[in-house]
């Protein structure tokens, strides 16, 4: 690097100017020194300030060097995104305020993102605190114990400052991030600790280790991850959310950071944000089929069960993945890095080759536990059953960690806590296979009060008589809904089943009655509502095969089968209706292409039949009748 | 008076930085250095390969490191029991799996070079490679801890150089045979599987060769540091010279050489396809023991050629003549010593 002369003396004058600032300011302040470390940061800024002090000023003959405005309007960004990020990042302790992770808000009425590794020595309720230096009482909504993540909902405002949403996707290696959260629980004031560093690698998959947790499709930053920093967010340069940190790899260092840190894609995150909400214990996926690499670096499937809906979809042995999601696959780590990121029971696109050509289909995910065993993980998570964590030799599955409670204070804390119920209590529903019950029916009640203000069917008579016709194949269709029988009449022809039984046989036949069952469901649900037709739980939100939004999701079990029940977040009107005979068959497929809004009610007015993505038929409505209707009802 | 001092001195040291600094950003390496960190990074990775060999016992790491120096397939990295394989996988930036023989290696600065033939490898311009000074920004690239594998790229992390100095000062504190100057970094490179990484400048200019894992036994505390690069290229040229060289040269075996016995050393049993050359004891009065040779030292060269194993080395004695000395490296605790061999 070359430097002029007049610019040796610019520096020289320069730094004499700076000296003299520097030394004014250490007559006044003699005692400083009594710590170094301080005295150097403290000493920095002054030298800083001192410095563009002196430049607007005193140095008006010479322009002095300083950084150019690119460099100022950058770090000023830089700043303006740590302070916006920082009002999102809450951290997370225990109702005794002991322990200690990090967390994100994602929502105005206060849920927030963090591990369940963090959630889980809690118990149900926690305390969060807010950068505004404010706690608040949270309770646990939902856990995903497989992909580390559980949500949190605080209470007591609508208006709590939330992270905006990056795209994970877009994330690059090289890029600049940072952590925000409470890091060895410095965070006395609640002020988020934030750590800036590069982005070292995307897409990781880490091993699951010693336990199921596993992250896949995971973000590698060399940005300080410590304990306590676990569930906090990492924003990049922006301040835009891209991943939820929680695990290092550690080997003889110790359990500090060692330049190595990895965070949960925001992507898969969102993707499980609607299961996490409610109250369940949210599974992963599997395909139904594994694959190996093979010699020619060709993904093909090494092994599938013919009980899968990839083996219905037609997937063999030998066919070549080449994408699944929106991403293509290339190596066993990438099919599993993107199948990590989705919930169970997603339906998502898959294309292979076969021996025939390229296929593009789409295949509805498994789950990768059985509910006992994930039952059994959150009983061994939960604070009365948790034993200390072994870091098993390797990569340790949970890195930033909770700073553990100290072992002296886990017992006297009980007893002081308050015994009466209060407003958070009321938040909790234990139940067996829950996190917490309550959301299960907070979510389920969310989307009744969406229908209900589209109309009511409560007062409508059992039995329906629904007219349309098949366009283009100018085919009358009727069907006939009552509590004594289900008849479907397609131009000449009359087929009938009883109203709840007998179901399989017809849906492994692929009959055209589905429709009527599906309708049935669908005059069930409004008439005397999910809850009084079997066991009903909402799951969360899933995709469906040419919706682009997320529907809500709600199984009921019904006698011997299961409905699935998608929903629009928005109208609450219901798209599909799903019946399922058993896990080896096509379930009917009925969609609700249309509403109109007849007599005040949301009327279903074009409907399609389909069993394993192939349409039968779509039927235009006419008329749908229930004979007793009460005059005035129509809202 | 003294707080005083120290505190002028910090002063002095933090203006310093802060005027490097300011004075970098001004002269043409602007914004865009910021911005055009991915295609940065993104090419260098693709000059740095993932390494598997020997190992993964106690401890010991079987991958690590190494860097593409030019476009006819030779790679540097550390000299480590990693190496000590007839061939070492070397996996490539889009997956390729290729396989490496050791052209040689350089015991002081422990370094070694692999090659592998053929396979179209472009690696960093050594001539375009770059001092780098204290207070600088920099980039390492390497497969820490074996995170990537197949075709994912090796990690990168950002640091600053806080030092240019030698590692003599720490001789006897910390385990490193390289004596040499060092960059010590302010970021947490040295990870088990990252020796042999790139530390890069914001040009994307090779500055150094991340070195193999040092602690310091007493405070626990582990040292991050890379080898600069005119220690590299020091060994490079001494290597690819032919002046340290595994291929025994071809010389004829002699009617009456040397043999190990008659030295007077006994060597550990050869049980492994390349058995280091450890020598388990020296008989009292004998010519190995006149040298100077001990129970416990590895024997890495013989006349300035590697000797990989007891194989090699019984080998190589079978071309000297019985009536003549020669001359041995060896390895004893963390020291190399060089040992006239007299008959």
């Amino acid at each position: 690097m070359e430097t002029t002369k007049a610019q040796t003396m610019t520096r020289a004058r320069r730094n004499h100017v700076v000296w003299s600032h520097v030394l004014q300011f250490i007559f006044l302040f003699p005692c400083l020194p009594y710590s170094l470390a301080t005295g150097f940061i403290a000493i920095f800024c002054v030298t800083n300030s001192a410095d563009s002090a002196f430049d607007s000023s005193d140095d008006k003959t010479e322009t002095a060097p300083s950084p150019s405005d690119a460099v100022l309007a950058a770090q000023q960004q830089r700043v303006d995104a740590m302070q916006r990020a920082s009002r999102a990042t809450v951290a997370v302790y225990g109702t005794d305020g002991q322990g200690g992770g990090s967390g994100v808000c994602i929502s105005p009425d206060g849920y927030v993102l963090t591990n369940f590794h963090v959630s889980s020595p809690f118990g149900h309720r926690m305390r969060c605190g807010l950068n505004d230096g404010k706690m608040v009482d949270a309770v646990v909504a939902g856990s995903d114990p497989t992909g580390d993540l559980a949500v949190l909902k605080m209470v007591g405002r609508t208006d709590f400052p939330v992270a905006e949403i990056g795209d994970s996707d877009k994330v690059r290696t090289g890029q600049w991030c940072f952590a925000a959260g409470n890091p060895f629980v410095l965070a006395t004031n609640l002020q988020p600790t934030i750590t800036y560093g590069l982005i070292s690698g995307v897409r990781r998959y880490q091993y699951p280790s010693g336990t199921i947790l596993e992250y896949s499709d995971c973000i590698q930053t060399d940005a300080a991850i410590n304990p306590g920093n676990s569930g906090g967010p990492l924003f990049n340069i922006r301040g835009e959310l891209i991943g939820i940190n929680g695990r290092c790899s550690f080997e003889k260092r110790g359990r500090v950071n060692v330049g190595v840190g990895y965070a949960i894609s925001i992507k898969q995150a969102m993707n499980f944000f609607g299961q996490l909400r409610s109250g369940r214990v949210v599974d992963h996926a599997t395909l139904g089929f594994t694959v190996t690499t093979e010699s020619n670096g060709k993904v093909a499937v090494s092994n599938i069960l013919e009980s899968s809906d990839a083996y219905r979809r037609g997937i063999r042995y030998g066919d070549e993945i080449l994408r699944l999601g929106d991403r293509d696959v290339a190596t066993t780590n990438q099919l599993k890095n993107i199948l990590g990121i989705y919930p169970d029971q997603w339906r998502i696109p898959i294309r292979f080759r076969n021996d025939s050509g390229v296929v593009e289909t789409y295949i509805r995910l498994q789950n990768l536990h059985l509910a006992s065993e994930l039952e059994e993980i959150i009983k061994g998570e939960s604070p009365q059953q948790k034993l200390p964590r072994k870091p098993p030799g390797g990569k340790d599955p949970a890195p930033g960690d909770p700073v553990p409670n100290g072992k002296e204070k886990t017992d006297a804390p009980h007893q002081l806590l308050p015994t009466k119920r209060d407003a958070v209590d009321d938040l909790f529903v234990e139940k067996r296979g829950y996190t917490n019950y309550y959301f299960n029916r907070v979510e389920l009640d969310r989307i009744l009060g969406l229908q209900a203000a589209r109309g009511t069917w409560k007062d409508s008579s059992e039995s329906w008589k629904i007219s349309g016709e098949i366009p283009g194949e100018n085919l009358a269709v009727e069907m006939l809904l009552s509590d004594a029988s289900l008849t479907l009449r397609l131009g000449d022809k009359t087929e009938t089943v009883h109203p709840l039984q007998g179901w399989p046989k017809w849906i492994k036949q692929r009959s055209s009655i589905g429709a009527v069952m599906g309708m049935r469901i669908w005059q069930q649900w409004n008439r005397i509502g999910p809850r009084l037709m079997g066991e009903a739980v909402y799951l969360g939100r899933n995709p469906v095969v040419g919706r682009e939004l997320l529907l809500d999701v709600t199984r009921i079990t019904v006698s011997d089968f299961d409905v699935m029940v998608y929903s629009s977040p928005e109208s609450g009107l219901i798209e599909v209706i799903e019946v399922f005979s058993d896990k080896q068959t096509d379930p009917v497929e009925l969609f609700f292409e249309k509403y109109e809004t007849v007599d005040g009610r949301a009327t279903p007015k074009t409907i399609r039949l389909a069993y394993g993505l192939e349409s039968q038929f779509l039927v235009s409505i006419h008329q749908m009748q229930n004979s007793e209707i009460p005059a005035g009802t129509g809202l | 008076m003294q707080p005083m001092l120290t505190l002028i001195f910090v002063i002095a040291l933090t203006f310093r930085i802060a005027t490097t600094s300011s004075f970098a950003t001004d002269s043409g390496l602007d914004a865009n250095v910021l911005i055009n960190n991915e295609t940065l990074i993104a090419t260098s990775q693709e000059k740095v390969v993932k390494l598997y060999g020997a190992g993964g016992v106690r401890g010991l790491e079987s991958y690590q490191s190494g860097i593409i120096i030019d476009n006819s397939g030779h790679i540097v990295t550390s000299w480590s029991t990693v190496l000590d394989v007839a061939k070492v996988r070397v996996v490539t930036f889009d997956g390729r799996r290729l396989d490496a023989t050791m052209v040689g290696m350089d015991p002081q600065n422990e370094l070694a070079i692999l090659k592998v033939d053929d396979a179209g490898l472009v690696g960093f311009d050594l001539s375009r490679a770059a001092q780098a000074s204290t207070g600088q920004r920099i980039f390492a690239i390497s497969n820490l801890f074996g995170i990537a594998a197949g075709n994912e790229s090796c990690s990168a992390q950002k640091g600053v150089i806080m030092a240019s100095t030698p590692l003599t000062t720490r001789r006897g504190k910390t385990k490193s045979l390289y004596q040499g100057r060092v960059y010590v970094l302010d970021a947490m490179t040295n990870n088990p599987g990252a020796s042999g990484g790139a530390l890069i400048d914001l040009q994307g200019r090779l500055v150094g060769i991340l070195g193999k894992e040092i602690r310091d036994e007493q405070a626990g505390i582990w040292l991050n540091y890379a080898l600069p690069m005119d220690v590299v290229k020091s060994s490079v040229e001494r290597i690819l010279s032919g002046n340290t060289s595994v291929q025994a040269l071809d010389l004829k075996a002699v009617a009456q050489p040397h043999r190990i016995n008659d030295l007077g050393i006994t060597l550990i049993p050869d049980v492994l396809a390349k058995t280091p050359p450890f020598v388990d004891q020296v008989r009292e009065g004998s010519v190995a023991h006149r040298s100077g040779m001990q129970t416990n030292d590895l024997i890495l060269l013989l006349n300035d050629q590697r000797a990989d194993s007891r194989k090699s080395l019984e080998k190589m004695l079978a071309t000297i003549n019985r009536a003549d000395s020669f001359y041995v490296l060896v390895q004893r605790g963390q020291e190399l010593i060089r040992i006239h061999v007299r008959p």
